[in-house]
């Protein structure tokens, strides 16, 4: 036997399906939205049937092929007519497709075997036994039914935050819901919740409390400033002139009265054209307003309940709390009423919205049904649905056959669907991943076409499904799409390159590539960038910004790759002084004929520079290249440094030898003026890209094995050091995040430079984790404390802090303490680092 | 987090809207564009549907039909945009547009 797990919450306006694993609740959300309600509406459209919000918008247009509310009519012999298929439906049948919608909701790798699905309180056993064909219809091997007022108490009474609770009594359980008002009375008795007695109107909920806002406080607003007499009467007509504005203004009533659950005043601001003339409508909404036109509806709720607990010859006394369930339940007129009318303590701990469905998964915890054989003997639930389909569809005769473009440039593609075999009373449905689009179920023909909606610059994943005349998926026919939206097309190059950016990474004193447009980008592309200038250049001087424009590999250091463009813009160009950390703004373009143009705006100074480059001709920056050669000098230098210290020997003759080609090239390099004619320029950068990228390939895949290797080592250490900080440790966990986070990208990249920042980083995050642990900070006092006057740039100044120091942690003020003991560190004599090269960089932050 | 950023584009949107409506857009040009590409490095894709078809199968809005509904239809109004998410390259709808719909 398995546990259910499954809690269905079929509501008359909305349903959820939530799952009870490991002791705890999952509500699943709809991939095509991802909300976690379905409308329950079902909408039969000319060629398909919409499940869900989609549906629901066509309510008020096509009342003859929608229905909603049929839940009310479940257990009745009443069947509805749809024009659009010409066909009779039943309530259970509607049932079954919004059930049928839910399971959608569960990934594949969850089997819904059974489930637990809630009834209101008022159903009687032919209400109840149509739910429970409904189920099976859905095709649930086993259907359990819960009321809803009991779903709701027992998702109250397992709540964590509510603790422990009266174990007998009685509880209320009110729902206010979008359309519909319920009352319970609940009596617990010996861990059994039963029922007692219930109250409901099925035409009171949030929406009659929009429509007390449209009414009572924006139709008189809107008539106050145009003076249109018969305004209200328009507005109400079903295809009046004002239709448009209607539907806006109900919008906003909403809008308006979930602002007004948090705060005291809000307002609504539009604009429309009435009778030709432009007005722009201002409306101020106070709370204390909405809560005198809410107040007679919220009384109607009251009576209910007062009858109820009249009826039942209870007082208010007598009941333990009462448990909001239903969206309105947030307003809090609702809630101070209830307070101040009855004097019962209020529970809303849990969601009013997903409260059933959690105490049906709750309750589905302890139902267990007998799985199916092939359910028993494969645990992975997807396979099971395929092998069920399978088992199903085996003989089918079935052909599908699509064709479409898998790359476009256009907005929406088309796809060519060919079916031969047994197709009839099968239906298709395609989704895009991202939820944007659903076509809903479409009868399958022998040809049929469908336009797919495409996002532009990116790959567009559809789900392509077929479903047998039950509704029920056969998965073994799932076909995946995917259509690359602007990356290819036969009209177009394609880059063969990344095109970069050589941007400062400051911290490191080195310089670093920054993509653009990536390798297989068509051609043409256009992109603005954002920049901070990392530093400041005054009017007149000689000192530039650089920008330097690469081609080649975006993971690879700057002086692998071959300049295509480069631009300086010096203190000589310049207006005014242009200060650190003020915006630069840097059009690129890459014409169809790979010309490249650029357009360079500092916000500051508020100019303008306009550069046009051909690809044909090599751009060589030579103060540029001066500090590319100290950077990957430096670079060597350390590297060599590191091979020692680790006896790698092999990798020690190798880089040593590179330092040595490279060092050759020093002396005529500096040499070198700026506005040199000559073609040694060109010899020399050719020289260091060469050895950049021998130096980016040192020691091979062995190396960068080791690397990633240590990297994750010093992960762990990173890791464990951030747990036990006593300061600031979400901060430091999202830095370790964000670094984590580009894991699979640096890695991938197999790029040791790459791989080394990633170290660098991780490195800071460490030395920042120590500096705030109380432990480390006393450690290192101690030691500071040990040191001699020399140590110091100013032991005086040293020894007053470290006297503050002593204090704080006497008195256990650890934040002072800390401050105090970064003083002294910023007081001691650093040796100077024999590293540290004049770095000028690019300018581009 | 999340929701505070779509309500911070959903602002920039309805101001966007209104000074376009009052043809001073080419003064805030260069600001839009700034915006619309912070929002862009933190995974957002707005979309704007308006005058775009609408049909049945277009879960990226939420429709409010004026006039007849028809099978040629056209966003006339849109009041809030389309937002996706994009996260470990994976893109994700977040914000379903709120459409005013007529027939062409």
């Amino acid at each position: 036997m398995k546990p259910v797990n499954f809690g269905i919450d079929l509501g008359t306006t909305n349903s959820l399906i939530a799952k009870f694993e490991n002791g705890k609740v999952q509500v699943y959300k709809n991939p095509i939205g991802q909300k976690e309600t379905l409308a329950s509406v079902v909408a039969y459209r000319l060629e398909r049937i919409l499940i869900g919000d989609k549906a629901r918008e066509y309510l008020t247009k096509d009342a003859i092929n929608v229905f909603s509310g049929f839940k009310r009519k479940m257990g009745t012999d009443e069947k509805f007519y749809v024009v659009n298929i010409d066909e009779n439906v039943t309530p259970v049948e509607l049932s079954t497709l919004v059930l049928k919608e839910l399971k959608k909701f569960v990934p594949p790798t969850d089997y819904v075997a059974s489930a637990v699905i809630t009834i209101p309180a008022s159903f009687d056993s032919m209400q109840s036994n149509a739910t429970l064909n409904a189920g099976k219809e859905a095709g649930f091997k086993e259907v359990f039914l819960l009321q809803e007022p009991i779903a709701a108490c027992l998702a109250f009474f397992n709540d964590d935050t509510f603790g422990p609770h009266q174990s007998t009594g009685n509880w209320i359980v009110y729902d206010l819901g979008g359309g519909t008002f319920d009352v319970a009375l609940v009596n617990q008795m010996e861990d059994q919740l039963k029922i007692v007695d219930h109250e409901g109107n099925n035409f009171l909920g949030g929406m009659d409390f929009d429509f007390a806002i449209i009414d009572k406080i924006i139709i008189p607003a809107i008539i106050q400033q145009t003076g249109i007499e018969n305004f209200e009467e328009e507005l109400r007509d079903k295809h009046g002139k004002y239709e448009m504005l209607f539907y806006q203004i109900m919008y906003y009533a909403e809008e308006a009265k979930k602002e007004l659950s948090q705060a005291q005043i809000t307002a609504i601001d539009f604009s429309a054209i009435l009778d030709d003339k432009k007005y722009d409508f201002y409306i101020e909404i106070k709370k204390e307003d909405v809560d005198e036109i809410f107040l007679p509806l919220v009384n109607q709720t009251l009576q209910l309940l007062h009858r109820v607990l009249e009826n039942n010859k209870l007082k208010t006394d007598d009941i333990n709390a009462i448990i909001l369930v239903g969206g309105s339940t947030y307003l809090p007129i609702v809630r101070e009423q209830l307070s101040l009318q009855t004097g019962i303590t209020l529970n809303y701990t849990i969601d009013p919205t997903t409260s059933v469905a959690v105490g049906a998964a709750h309750y589905a915890a302890n139902k267990f049904y007998e799985p199916s054989i092939a359910e028993k003997e494969i645990t992975t639930h997807n396979i099971v649905n395929e092998l069920l389909a399978g088992l199903a569809v085996e003989q089918l005769n079935l052909n599908i056959d699509l064709n479409y473009s898998r790359s476009s440039r256009g907005t929406e593609e088309l796809l060519l669907i060919k079916v031969s075999g047994e197709y009839e009373h099968k239906t298709y449905r395609i989704t895009r991943l991202d939820g944007g689009f659903d076509t809903g179920f479409v009868d399958l023909k022998a040809k049929k076409t469908e336009f797919l909606p495409l996002i532009p610059g990116i790959n567009n994943l559809f789900d392509f499904n077929i479903y047998d005349n039950n509704n029920n998926e056969i998965s073994y026919l799932k076909k995946e799409i995917t259509i690359n939206q602007g990356t290819y097309n036969i009209d177009g190059q394609p880059l063969p390159h990344d095109i970069c950016i050589e941007v400062d990474d400051i911290e490191n004193k080195t310089t670093k590539m920054e993509a653009i447009f990536t390798r297989n980008s068509l051609l043409p592309q256009k992109r603005t960038l954002y920049r901070e200038l990392s530093k400041t250049i005054k009017k007149g001087s000689d000192d530039c910004i650089t920008i330097n424009i690469l081609e080649g590999d975006k993971n690879s250091r700057p002086s692998s790759n071959l300049t295509i463009g480069c631009i300086q813009i010096s203190g000589k160009d310049l207006q005014t002084d242009l200060l650190k950390g003020s915006d630069i703004e840097i059009q690129i373009h890459l014409t169809d004929s790979r010309v490249l143009k650029t357009q360079v705006f500092l916000v500051m100074t508020q100019q303008e520079f306009n550069n046009v480059f051909s690809i044909s001709e090599k751009q060589i920056n030579i103060s540029r290249l001066k500090e590319q050669y100290n950077i990957l000098e430096n670079e060597l230098i350390n590297t060599i440094k590191e091979f020692q210290y680790n006896d790698d020997d092999i990798w020690e003759i190798h880089a040593t030898s590179l330092l040595n080609e490279l060092e050759s090239l020093k002396t005529n390099l500096f040499k070198l003026k700026d506005k040199d004619k000559s073609d040694e320029k060109y010899v020399i950068a050719e020289k260091i890209t060469r050895i950049s990228k021998q130096y980016d390939k040192l020691g091979g895949n062995e190396r960068i094995t080791t690397m990633i290797e240590e990297y994750f080592n010093y992960k762990e250490i990173v890791m464990t050091a951030i747990e036990t900080v006593d300061f600031e440790k979400e901060d430091l966990r999202k830095s370790f995040l964000k670094i984590e986070q580009s894991e699979s990208g640096f890695i991938q990249s197999k790029n040791i430079s790459v791989i080394e920042n990633k170290m660098k980083q991780l490195n800071d995050l460490y030395w920042r984790a120590l500096g705030n642990n109380i432990s480390f900070l006393i450690s290192r006092f101690t030691e500071y404390k040990s040191y001699e006057q020399s140590y110091f740039k100013d032991y005086r100044a040293a020894n007053t802090i470290m006297k503050m120091a002593d204090t704080s942690l006497q008195n256990e003020k650890y934040p002072e303490f800390r401050r105090h003991v970064y003083s002294i560190s910023n007081l001691l004599n650093r040796a100077k680092e024999n590293n540290i090269i004049d770095f000028k960089g690019t300018g581009i932050g | 987090m999340s929701n505070f950023h779509i309500q911070l584009i959903n602002q920039f949107f309805e101001i966007s809207h209104k000074i376009e409506e009052r043809k001073e857009v080419s003064l805030f040009e260069r600001n839009f564009a700034r915006i619309k590409t912070i929002f862009e490095e933190e995974g957002y894709i707005i979309q704007d549907p308006t005058n775009e078809n609408y049909n049945d199968a277009r879960t990226d809005c939420e429709a409010n039909f004026v006039g007849k509904v028809s099978t040629k239809m056209v966003i006339k109004k849109t009041i809030k945009p389309i937002i996706y998410k994009k996260l470990d390259n994976t893109l994700t709808l977040v914000q379903k547009a709120v459409v005013f719909v007529e027939s062409k």
